[in-house]
């Protein structure tokens, strides 16, 4: 089992969800299209939600580290408990890239708090960001329901496991293919709905009015 | 744990004065080339080069390495005996009268010297590296200010976000919280903690974009700061050395039998 297989695997696997999302119906959709140009709002609101993911991933990440050092079959119920702020930064801020740079911002304040990979917690940070970023980037960044988002987090755990075999280096293949599927529902489950929910919440409390964001 | 044994460190030591930049490339010059590394021999002899650059050039003290040892050790032991006993092996190495596979035992000592070192020159930067100095560099190389300064922002959230759980939990307690309660009743007590600090956190961070735009944040494409980032010399001898001892280590380290 090598990079280029496990990277061929996953990059297959966001491809099949990037076409689900482009067909499937998830509403709230906006207009779409490709956005970068953050305010100084969107980027604060990126910085509390890292510092606030970075804390509590921090903790996660030694009960993940166990689990996941034995199998990877044993790590991917957990391995989509990480990516919750990736998707609620992408329902508060709605502009493409954002869920890459909270990514960054989160790994960087894990790396520094001390988590038990170092600065290679940067990789996790980066592959799961781009995981979610590809998904959402078959929908020209349009849909914001809790299927689109759901998708785009199973998308970020699943290409997260990337990172985590260049470290790990399992050498099972059918141990890995077992995992995929448990990886994405754990994503699906704990990262996209969870960061869905959370954020339909936070615009019921009206605390967004103010930059008129995620108030649909 | 991590709280007290991984902050900055001013100690005046040699790697404590050195630019910020030159750090963080010597960390991830030590990361690429114990991924390049073929031979565990090679692989121990590049942590002791850590080591040595941890005790002789940062003067990390003691006491500080011994409470990150755990987190250091932890993972590397963990993956050792994971690949110690599954990975497939033809022949047998016997160590303190127990047979174990040589294959398995060579890939344990592999993903144990890979995560260890990692780990402890990313320890070395966090140990003697200001924070503020190093998104300073990063701006200096290119970086935009703006999320240069999103990074250092979310880092400086940290303690806000902390008082922030205090508050709330003291809430919780004047409203007469149980302080012992089932494990369902305790899951739905920090459901109740998470929100309310999110949505707290979300309020200051739409204040604090206020603030800082009222300063002027944003409305150039350059800015100053009260700390220029200057390379240092013995940051670059650094660099130079490590980047020749790599290589050299990379090409000794090939086709060798250990």
């Amino acid at each position: 089992m090598s990079t280029p297989v496990i990277l061929a695997i996953n990059i297959a696997i966001l491809v099949a969800l990037g076409f689900v999302v482009k067909t499937v119906k998830s509403d709230p959709t906006q207009k779409g299209g490709f956005n970068f140009n953050y305010t100084t709002s969107d980027l604060v609101i990126m910085a509390v939600l890292g510092a606030l993911a970075g804390v509590i991933n921090t903790w996660m990440g030694n009960v993940w580290y166990a689990a996941n050092t034995v199998s990877p079959i044993y790590g991917a119920a957990l391995q989509g408990t990480f990516m919750w702020a990736y998707i609620l930064a992408y329902f508060l801020v709605r502009k493409s890239g954002s869920m890459l740079i909270i990514g960054i911002i989160e790994a960087s304040v894990e790396a520094l708090l001390g988590n038990q990979a170092g600065l290679s917690t940067l990789g996790w940070g980066i592959s799961q960001g781009i995981g979610a970023e590809v998904v959402m980037a078959f929908c020209m960044y349009s849909k914001f329901g809790w299927l689109a988002l759901g998708l785009a987090g199973a998308g970020a755990s699943q290409f997260g496991t990337l990172w985590s075999f260049i470290l790990y280096g399992w050498s099972s293949l059918t141990d890995y293919l077992i995992a995929a599927p448990i990886n994405l529902i754990s994503g699906f489950i704990f990262s996209g709905l969870l960061g869905y929910f959370l954020g339909t919440m936070i615009a019921r409390t009206g605390l967004l009015r103010a930059t008129r964001r995620g108030a649909e | 744990m991590s709280e007290h044994s991984l902050r900055y460190i001013e100690n005046g030591s040699f790697f404590n004065r050195m630019d910020a930049l030159s750090k963080l490339l010597w960390a991830l010059l030590v990361i690429l080339t114990t991924f390049q590394l073929e031979s565990n021999l090679a692989r121990a002899i590049m942590l002791a080069a850590v080591i040595f650059v941890m005790i002789a050039l940062a003067r990390v003290p003691l006491k500080t390495v011994l409470q990150a040892t755990p987190i250091i050790l932890i993972m590397g032991s963990l993956l050792f005996f994971v690949h110690l006993f599954t990975a497939p092996s033809a022949e047998t190495v016997t160590i303190a009268g127990m047979d174990f596979g040589k294959e398995g035992f060579d890939k344990g000592l592999q993903y144990f010297f890979r995560i260890t070192i990692m780990v402890l020159a990313s320890f070395i930067l966090i140990w003697t590296t200001d924070i503020r100095d190093l998104m300073v560099g990063l701006v200096s190389i290119g970086m935009p200010y703006r999320y240069a300064f999103t990074v250092f922002m979310a880092l400086r959230f940290l303690p806000v976000v902390q008082q922030e759980v205090d508050a709330v939990k003291a809430a919780h307690a004047i409203r007469g919280r149980a302080s012992r309660s089932p494990l369902q009743h305790r899951f739905r007590l920090w459901q109740r903690y998470m929100f309310t600090v999110i949505v707290n956190g979300l309020r200051k961070a739409e204040n604090t974009a206020l603030a800082i735009e009222s300063r002027g944040f944003g409305a150039y494409p350059d800015r100053t700061f009260v700390k220029e980032f200057r390379w240092s010399k013995t940051g670059i001898a650094l660099l130079l050395v490590f980047a020749a001892f790599a290589v050299w280590l990379i090409l000794w380290g090939k086709n060798r039998a250990l």
